[in-house]
Formats: C-alpha cells, structure tokens, sequence
C-alpha cells in the first residue's frame, strides 16, 4: 500500500518536475527568441519542413473527419425527422472542437516526434554541444524556429483543415442524407459566430505551442546512445497527447462560457 | 609561461556519480597538452568544463584567470572565440554542406562577406590537407569518409583563429594512416598557428609523439603529470598498466 502511494506520489513529483522543465525552455526560447536577429528564414524554413510537408496529412484528416462526424450527426437527426440540420450541428462540434484537436493530435504529433528525432540524433551526436561551442546560442538556433514554426503552423492547418471538412460533410449530405451541399454550407456558415473560429484558432495556436516545445524538449533531453532517441521519440507521442488533451479541456472551460 | 587553463580543487558529478574530486590541473599557453585515462572516467567531461559546455558543482575553472561558471552568455560567446572544439565524431551539422560547417564560426562571429569567408575555408581546408575542391566543399557529411568527418570538423574548429584548440579524442575509429595523418595536423597547427592544444586520447603512440605534457586521470583527479619522458617512464602501477596496455576500469573505481 505505502509503496503505490510512493509511485503515485513520484509520478506526481515527475510530472510537477517535467513541466516546470518545459516552461523554462518555453521561457528561454522566447526570451532568445525575441533577442535580434528574429532568425525569420530559420522560422519559415521550418514551417516548410514542418507545416507544408504536413499537408497531405492535413488533407486526409481535414476531409475524413468532416464527412465521419456529418454522418454520424446525419443518422441521429434523421431520426428525428431533422436531417436538415446537419450542417448546423456539424459546424460547431468540427470548427470549435475537433478539427483543432484532431489536427493537434495527428499533424502536431508528427511534427513533435519528428523534432524530437532530429534534435535528440543533434544531442547524441554532440552537433548541439557543436552549436555551443562555435559560440551560437542552440535555444535560438533550433528551438526557437522550431517553436515559433508549430505556433504558426498549426492554426494555418487547422483553417485549411476546417475548409476540408466542411467539404467532406457537404459531400457525404449531399450524397447520403439527400441534403443540398448548398444548403449545407449555408446553415453550417450561419451557425458559427466570430468567437467560435476564434476558440478554434486560439486552441490551434496552444496546441502548436505545446507541440513545438515537448518536440524540441524531449529531443534536447535525449540520453546516449540510438535507442535513447527511439525512447525520447515514443515518450514525445505520449507526453504531445496528454498535454493536448488537458490543454483542449482547459481551452473548453475558458471558452463555453464566452462562447 | 601563462597559465590559459586553471583548473583548482574541482568538484563535478552527474547524479550520484562523482566524476571529478578536488581535482587540479594547469595548462600553459603554447604547449601540447594530452590527457589520458580509461574509458567513462570524465576526460571528455573536463573539455566540456573548460569550454563551458557543462557545470560543476564546486571548486574553479578559470580561463586566463576568469571563473568560466559565472561566466554570462556574452563572455561565454566571447571565450568560445578564443577557445575551439573537435568533437569525438566530429559533429558536423548534417544538414550544412562542408563549407557552411567550416564558415560556420565566422557566420556567427565576424561580419566577413561571403567570399572572404570562402577565402578563409579555402585555407582551413589547406591547412587540415584536404585542399580546395569544390566537390568536395559542396558534399554533405555523410558523403565523408570518418578521416575526411575528423579534418573538416578540424577546418570547422580553426576558421576562427583560436587561441586554443580541444581536441576530444581525434584519432578514434580512423586507420593507422589516418590517425598518423591527425596526429602530424595536431603538431602542424601547433607549430604553424602557435596554438594551446588539449588532447583527450586513448592512443598513447599520438599521446607521446604529439605532447609537451601528459596527465593522467586516475581516481577523480590528475595524479601524473608531467612531461612525455616523465610520463613514459612513471614507475606508477596503474601508469605502467595504462601505458602497457593492461589497464583495468574496476580497479579505477
């Protein structure tokens, strides 16, 4: 009994430590950040590497999950008799909640691990002791961009994710429902109001901030070694999810009531 | 002779593991310095402290009488100018081709124009043997043999005229003529560039032939040094093990 409450107690301790870790590297890499030079190439080149090559990704999910929740919404309000508004329940659940968290938990966690792979083989290959001891600042050179490349990624994914799926959910109600894709969009744009894209857009952008710090967190704590990296990349998964998750909840809280 | 590195009564660990232990140890300007000692006992560890790479938990490491530790990111940026590292496998950034590793110093530390920069790698390239091909300063890392991996990363690390070099052990995983080929360069630039070298090594044939001093790293601290000749003929036990090859890492703990 006494030793399950030490490991609770320690998984606690842990994750009151992991954190406190990761907001002093968010604290650091804004503060070098913000230092000139910007390092604006560095930042565009990696929303290249990490948001444009993320589209397909972003494309599948954008479309799927619109054409699988228009259905799901379809078939409960066919019941009804009220298949008709479709596009209105549809528009709220995709833009204010599942595009952003889906995108997050997909797009965002390839791109954490991807960070995590390429700065932790850095780390065991000394090239981030390399950085440093040529005299440049590696929280500026890599995390940094990094950062400031997921924060600005992932809102712009989940709008073009957001145009997908009310894409994909006027195809499946045109097609199975019998419900004018015209019509779709009309009631699924009049349902949304200012502050609904803005919760979206505000947890795309959290979620981008996370996703960009655990990435490049977990890669700059990679141990020795090439399994350490396969290690940090699979933790990076969990730790990107979780913390969506959480933050996601945290976001709903502040927004619902605003909304 | 002025001391660059001072080193005084040194105290590191990483969790419970204590690496170095009122430790001492001084390097002069000009000379070739080697420091030898079984694997996993902290010699890489005391490169990473002189250039700042790492903190420690007690005792002094000065660099010309300044305390590296309380050193502020300016003056840390400003002894990573005078100081300059070669790294075990060489850690060339893999997305960089070689000349933009080997410019890579001058980028963040001079205002030189791209063909002055050039100019500059040209010479660093000369200097480390492999001359100016434009195949190959336009290569990749992983197109580089680990011979050619170790003299860029050596080009890399003199492109900013360093006052000292630190070399953490340049000649492992490379063939005989290779490291015969590293151990003439570490002289080389020493004598042509009048440069501080520290070496970490295994290879006591490099050790003797390129060394003013040598120190050996037994028990956390350094308790021989002296010069090769003095080194060579220690009659020190876990000396003459080393040095002949019968060295056992339980009996260092």
């Amino acid at each position: 009994m006494l030793s399950w409450i030490e490991s609770i107690g320690k998984a606690i301790r842990d994750g009151v430590e992991w954190a406190g870790a990761i907001a002093t590297m968010f604290l650091q890499a804004i503060g070098s950040g913000l230092r000139r030079p910007l390092g604006i190439y560095d930042i565009f080149y990696q929303i290249v590497a990490l948001g444009v090559r993320s589209l397909p990704l972003a494309t599948l999910m954008g479309v799927f999950v619109g054409m699988a929740l228009t259905w799901q919404f379809g078939e409960a309000l066919m019941g009804f008799g009220a298949k008709n508004a479709v596009g209105s329940a549809a528009a709220l659940a995709l833009v204010r909640e599942l595009v952003p968290t889906i995108m997050a938990l997909t797009v965002g966690a390839k791109i954490a691990t991807g960070m995590t792979a390429e700065l932790g083989s850095m780390k065991v290959s000394e090239q981030i002791d390399a950085i440093a001891s040529l005299g440049a600042d590696p929280v500026k050179k890599l995390i940094w961009p990094r950062l400031a490349a997921a924060t600005l990624a992932l809102p712009l994914l989940c709008v073009y994710g957001n145009v997908l799926a009310l894409g994909g959910g006027a195809v499946i109600a045109d097609a199975i429902f019998d419900v004018p894709a015209g019509y779709f969009y009309e009631t699924y744009v009049d349902e949304l109001y200012p502050m609904d894209y803005i919760s979206g857009l505000v947890k795309a952008i959290c979620f981008g901030m996370l996703v960009g710090i655990i990435g490049c967190f977990q890669g700059f704590q990679t141990k020795f070694g090439t399994e350490a990296v396969g290690i940090a990349t699979t933790n990076t998964v969990v730790a990107t999810s979780v913390s969506i998750i959480i933050m996601d909840f945290i976001l709903t809280m502040i927004f619902l009531p605003v909304g | 002779m002025t001391v660059v590195f001072q080193l005084k009564h040194l105290y590191k660990r990483f969790g419970d593991n204590v690496i170095y232990e009122d430790m001492n140890l001084e390097i002069e300007e000009g000379e070739t310095f080697t420091i030898i000692g079984g694997s996993g006992m902290g010699k890489s560890v005391c490169l990473k402290l002189m250039i700042g790479l790492l903190p420690y938990e007690g005792g002094h490491v000065l660099f010309k009488g300044h305390e590296v530790g309380d050193m502020n990111r300016e003056q840390l940026r400003e002894l990573r100018r005078h100081v300059s590292m070669v790294f075990q496998a060489g850690a060339l950034f893999d997305s960089m081709s070689v000349l933009e590793n080997v410019t890579y110093a001058l980028r963040e530390h001079t205002k030189m124009s791209d063909e002055e920069m050039l100019e500059r790698a040209k010479e660093c390239l000369d200097m480390v043997g492999l001359g100016y091909d434009p195949d190959i300063i336009n290569r990749m890392p992983a197109g580089l043999s680990g011979g050619m991996r170790k003299r860029v990363a050596l080009a890399r690390s003199i492109a900013i005229k360093p006052e000292v070099i630190l070399y953490d052990e340049p000649t492992t995983g490379l063939d005989p003529a290779n490291i015969n080929r590293i151990g003439k360069m570490i002289m080389k630039l020493q004598k042509e560039l009048k440069v501080t070298s520290i070496v970490v090594t295994h290879d006591m044939p490099i050790a003797f032939e390129c060394s003013d001093r040598i120190a050996m790293l037994w028990d956390r601290k350094f308790p021989y040094v002296g010069n090769r000749e003095e080194i060579k003929h220690n009659p020190a036990e876990e000396v003459r093990d080393f040095i002949e090859g019968r060295y056992d890492e339980n009996k260092a703990e």
